[in-house]
């Protein structure tokens, strides 16, 4: 046996050795025992020396390729087994994508705020403040200064809540309070006229309160946006437009407006607002009761009296108003058939908008 | 207002559709709420021609005959009258048709002959009382035609919802001239003058007026030796569309006059008004303190200081306006009536009707105001009809008395106005072409239009209400839709009113869903949060308040919330997160108006989300309401707050705080006390805060936020654990961590708390009895190298020794 031969025969016997290894551990052993310090190649290269000149080139040749074959070999067989390994990996970790997700729970805003963010988008869009005021009104600001007569029937305690006056001011109406639960946002209106110079642009939302018995079409309480513009050359037209303009974007600019004269104390002239059906288009079906038209706001041009109340000269400056309830647009959005929904707090319905 | 079409159509000339009527009502201000039919419709019944008449083979009394109603065969019919020729136009009820008595014609052999249908009398289709034969048509009548149209038996009543500044609406003809308007008419004003004869009125009555604001105009009739008895037919028809049901017929004239020219009428016994000299005195004042009067419905009625009556020589004879006394009501006996026609200030009748809970046609027409001009035409209108109804002769002239009368105001009207207000380019002869149809008169002037407005229309006293009349009737579908420029205006949201939208949206995503409760509170729950007032606190209290759960405004947003828990609970939803946004009111002696106080509460109860196949649930507690706090607060980058041990009564004591900003306590946080849980029948824990949102926005507005560099040199981090009495707060500890860090000491972060099981043997215990350990994770970081564990030693040892001193512990090995 030439010291090639045995170079050939541990070659052989290494080459097979790291096509066995399993794993990379073994493959590492494998490694040790042929290429390490101590390893049977390293111990035959360390030999090397005692070699003649004339065998040493040949076997020197030899040695390289074989170790070259073997680190080549180990190699290659390192990259598989690592292959397999993430691949095994892979399998392992392969899951049933169908089961649920983790998830944090979302809050839900009630679906009235909802609603009444989105009408302050729409006229924050167009230029308006957004305005407040107190929920306890003074008759004054509630009904005289919006152009009240005395014995409306709305300040009828039927149907008006009235607050009890610790003011000991017993002068206004002996015996009954000037205090009350606003009965609308409009007061607002007059409290911005009062400390605001035109131009007035603004919407009021708020809650609103009046003597129902709570069933499925009426709260004692529920949910207003008001609209007031003051401004040189203010006409019926640009309400209508404006009004146009607010039912496309809230509802989509298929539907149709119509404007039909009314009767309101602190507007004139004044009108209700009805957008067409959404299901029949304006042709009439049950969702809108034949009518082809739902009601949705009331409007007008402010009256005169108002800004007599308020100091504004009426005839340098003209403006509009507009009113409309939340609950109700709520309703005819989503088909909520009882409005005490939106105060039990079943958080099943609030999930639903 | 109901609306009877058929009478309608007697004062206008309405030639559209009735659908098309209801739009052009509701376009112009006049919404029709509803129509109903009304009416025979006599289905089935059509005009028919006798073609031939021949006599029944087997029956002497019968007839047989040929008669065409427009089909292609002529129909044969077997017949028992007699008072028809061949050629003769007749009603007839084809097979299938059931008439007003029930009968439901059939094909039917008479005698041996089959009959196709019936030929009908008056009293068979319910429209007469002859009964003795077929009802003759005019040769006129078109065969085929259903017999109830050609007749105008069938009837459509418009329901009209009439705003409050319409009192003209109120009547027929008011509806009639209005339409006659919109549609662009005439119309007809109904009249009428009796013929009258004897002693003159005013020899039998005498009218005297206490105050004219409050009867402007009192005007009475005499008519005599009247015969009551029930009313025609068409009287009846009439009165029982417009909702009113028969009386007798004089009382039935005065109600149709009413509905006709909208004028209430009262017809009083004569014979029974106290006299003197056979001359009755009516006299319209004030009732006197302690007066009473038996109203027509037999009640007894107490009356107050300003309730009007009309009284004769020995009192109280009627409540003004609102409802006649029972003592001279007209009864089958009455033969001579005296007829009022009268206008009271809506004001005063509102009050006694609404005080009296007395609601008539009447009342609801003088609330409203009625024309005082119109007495007299509807006192002639109302006696000629009883005369021609009820027999009796009309007294020579009417006893008016009318201290209220009035010139008509006359108004200025500019078409610049006009335009300016609506936006349209009307001329002058516009505005005036459509006003003349509302009966205005409009004269032009140099500069502007004088309306002279009359009496009907007492809502006309502006130049605005002008304006509204020619928006409505120009139609707000003709007015151009556009846009306000308007320079010089700011829109948007203010920086509060972003604020609370960002707290809101914080909230959410913490995952809590925002509820809306009443406003209304229940002053029992005082007792049920055991919540104690401040001395100058007082709930705000309603008068009129719907329940005594809803008797106060509420004070708190807490019970609110309870209850929103509550109703979730009972319907087997264990898991509530909720937040409100409201207002709390309070208020003191000495105040007019509350105090309104914006709050921010919250309570949450059982898990983030049920337990999954990959998430554990885990009962919400104290800490998951403070980490919502916490989130909340560093949405606003409010650093300077804190929360501080203490004992609210709806809270579980020691787990309780308040909530403190820059020094003041703005709010609270704990869980719900048990007693609190029971009486709201809420399972617990549930976690609760309230706070005051105009202290978070205060807080948000200091913030001042200010770029700091993000680190670029890694840190060492060091953990320690240090045991200390179990009274020493995590706050205490890491605020002495943080003074004695130094200045490498980047973060502090509590990472584990360790206690004993309570009771444990003290082989199993690995800490001193009264004692907890809380291990801390330190972060050193210089800005400008990186730092190595011996650069942090010295520090951290110094640390060590100050923070064991300070809170009096010793570091956990
Ligand atoms: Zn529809």
């Amino acid at each position: 046996m030439t010291i090639i031969d045995d170079l050939r025969a541990l070659e052989t016997e290494a080459l097979a050795a790291v096509e066995s290894a399993a794993t990379s551990e073994a493959l590492e052993t494998t490694r040790v025992g042929y290429l390490g310090k101590k390893g049977s190649l390293t111990a035959i290269l360390r030999g090397l020396g005692a070699l003649s000149r004339e065998e040493r080139p040949e076997v020197g040749r030899v040695s390289n390729e074989v170790r070259t074959a073997l680190e080549s070999a180990l190699e290659a067989k390192r990259a598989a087994l690592h292959g397999a390994a993430r691949e095994s990996r892979i399998a392992a970790e392969a899951v049933d994508v169908t089961l649920p997700g983790r998830r944090w729970p979302v809050g839900k805003q009630h679906v009235l705020h909802e609603i009444v963010d989105e009408i302050v988008e729409i006229f924050a869009g167009l230029g308006y403040q957004i305005a407040e005021g107190p929920e306890v009104e003074l008759d004054y600001y509630n009904f005289t200064a919006l152009n009240h007569p005395p014995d409306h029937p709305a300040r009828a305690l039927q149907d008006t809540f009235y607050v009890r006056d610790l003011s000991g001011d017993r002068a206004v109406v002996e015996g009954e309070s000037d205090v009350l639960l606003r009965t609308h946002t409009s007061p607002v209106q007059v409290h911005v006229m009062e400390s605001q110079k035109p131009p007035i642009y603004v919407l009021a939302p708020g809650k609103v309160y009046r003597r129902d018995v709570a069933d499925p079409s009426h709260l004692p309480q529920f949910t207003q946006i008001e609209g007031l513009v003051v401004d040189e050359g203010i006409t019926f037209g640009d309400l209508k437009g404006t009004l146009e303009h607010f039912v496309h974007q809230m509802f989509g600019p298929k539907r149709r407006v119509r404007l039909r004269p009314h009767f309101f104390p602190f507007t004139e002239p004044s009108a209700e607002v009805d957008v067409s059906c959404a299901i029949c288009g304006g042709e009439g079906c049950r969702s809108c009761g034949g009518e082809g038209w739902l009601e949705i706001l009331g409007c007008g041009m402010v009256d005169p009296n108002v800004f007599g109340h308020v100091g504004i000269d009426p005839e340098r400056y003209t403006g509009f108003a507009f009113g409309m309830g939340a609950e109700r647009i709520a309703g005819l959005k989503y088909g909520v058939p009882d409005l005490r929904l939106f105060v039990e707090g079943d958080t099943r319905f609030m999930h639903q908008f | 207002m109901r609306v009877s079409l058929k009478w309608l159509k007697d004062l206008v000339d309405v030639a559209l559709p009735v659908e098309d009527l209801c739009d052009r009502l509701d376009m112009t201000g006049t919404k029709v709420e509803a129509v109903h039919s009304l009416g025979a419709t006599l289905e089935g019944v059509v005009i028919g021609r006798v073609l031939t008449k021949e006599q029944h083979p087997d029956a002497d009394k019968l007839s047989y005959c040929s008669v065409d109603i427009g089909a292609v065969e002529p129909l044969k019919i077997v017949c028992g009258a007699t008072n028809f020729e061949a050629g003769d136009r007749v009603p007839v009820a084809c097979v299938g048709a059931t008439l007003p008595n029930g009968l439901t014609i059939k094909r039917a052999k008479l005698r041996g002959l089959e009959s196709q249908g019936m030929m009908c009398s008056p009293t068979e289709l319910g429209v007469g009382g002859d009964a003795s034969g077929l009802l003759i048509l005019p040769s006129t009548a078109p065969v085929g035609t259903p017999y109830a149209e050609y007749a105008g038996l069938a009837d459509s009543v418009l329901e009209l919802e009439v705003t409050p500044n319409r009192p003209d609406c109120l009547s027929m003809l008011g509806v009639a001239r209005e339409v006659a308007a919109v549609i662009g008419t005439d119309f007809e004003t109904p009249s009428g003058t009796p013929s009258e004869s004897g002693e003159p009125a005013s020899d039998a009555v005498r009218v005297s007026i206490a105050e004219s604001e409050l009867c402007p105009r009192y005007t009475a009739r005499v008519i005599r030796g009247v015969k009551i008895g029930p009313s025609p037919d068409w009287l009846v028809e009439r009165i029982t569309a417009a909702g009113t049901r028969p009386v007798n017929n004089v009382v039935d004239v005065t109600n149709y006059v009413m509905y006709e020219l909208g004028q209430p009428l009262h017809a009083f016994d004569l014979g029974k008004l106290g006299s003197a000299d056979g001359v009755a005195t009516i006299t319209v004042r004030p009732a006197a303190p302690g007066e009473t009067i038996r109203t027509l419905d037999g009640q007894d009625r107490g009356l107050a200081g300003d309730t009007l009556l009309i009284c004769d020589s020995s009192g109280p004879v009627a409540l003004a306006g609102v409802m006649g006394g029972e003592s001279t009501e007209v009864s089958e006996g009455t033969t001579d009536i005296l007829l009022e026609a009268a206008c009271f200030d809506p004001r005063s009748i509102s009050r006694t009707s609404r005080r009296l809970g007395l609601i008539s046609e009447s009342s609801l027409r003088f609330e409203r105001g009625v024309d005082p001009d119109l007495a007299a035409r509807a006192s002639d209108r109302a006696a000629a009809l009883i005369a021609e109804v009820a027999g009796g002769v009309v007294a020579p002239g009417i006893v008016d008395a009318y201290p209220g009368e009035k010139p008509l105001p006359e108004l200025t009207l500019r078409a610049d106005r006009v335009n300016a207000i609506l936006g349209t380019a009307l001329a002058s002869a516009d505005v005036v072409a459509l006003l003349e149809p509302l009966g205005l008169g409009v004269v032009a002037a140099d500069d502007a239009l004088r309306v002279t407005v009359p009496s009907f229309r007492p809502d006309l006293e502006r130049e605005i209400d002008l304006v509204e009349e020619v928006a409505r009737l120009h139609g707000l579908e003709n007015i151009t839709s556009t846009r306000p420029g308007g320079r010089e205006r700011i829109g948007g949201r203010t920086s509060a009113q972003r604020t609370r939208a960002r707290i809101a949206a914080t909230l959410r995503s913490a995952g809590l869903d925002e509820h809306i409760g009443y406003s209304f509170g229940d002053p029992a729950d005082l007792a049920r949060l055991s919540w104690d007032l401040a001395s100058d606190e007082t709930l705000v209290e309603l008068i009129n308040p719907m329940s005594e759960e809803q008797a106060v405004m509420r004070w708190t947003l807490v019970p609110s919330l309870l209850r929103a828990v509550s109703y979730n609970q009972r319907r087997g939803v264990p898991d509530v997160h909720l937040y409100e946004m409201g207002t709390a009111f309070l208020t003191a002696q000495g105040r007019k108006q509350p105090k309104e106080r914006l709050m921010l509460a919250g309570a949450l109860t059982g898990s983030w989300s049920r337990p999954g196949w990959n998430s554990p649930g885990g009962t919400l507690d104290f800490f998951d309401g403070k980490g919502v706090l916490e989130t909340v607060m560093e949405s606003l980058h409010a650093d300077r707050w804190q929360v501080r041990e203490s004992a609210r009564a709806w809270l579980q004591p020691g787990r309780s705080a308040d909530v403190i900003v820059a020094g003041d306590v703005v709010g609270w946080l704990g869980e719900a006390a048990p007693d609190v849980l029971d009486a709201f029948e809420v399972t617990g824990p549930v976690v609760l805060f309230e706070i005051s949102v105009a202290a978070l926005l205060k807080a948000a507005a200091r913030a001042s936020i200010l770029y700091r560099d993000v680190p670029r040199f890694p840190a060492v981090t060091l953990d320690i654990a240090l045991v200390v009495d179990e009274a020493v707060t995590a706050e205490r500890v890491t605020s002495a961590l943080r003074s004695a860090g130094g200045s490498l000491l980047e973060s502090v972060r509590l990472f584990d708390v360790y206690r004993d099981v309570p009771g444990a043997p003290d082989d199993a215990r690995r800490l001193p009895v009264g004692k907890k350990s809380l291990a801390f994770s330190l972060v050193y970081r210089a800005p400008d190298r990186t730092l190595a564990d011996e650069d942090v030693r010295p520090a951290y040892e110094k640390l060590v020794r100050k923070v064991c001193g300070a809170v009096n512990g010793e570091v956990r090995s």
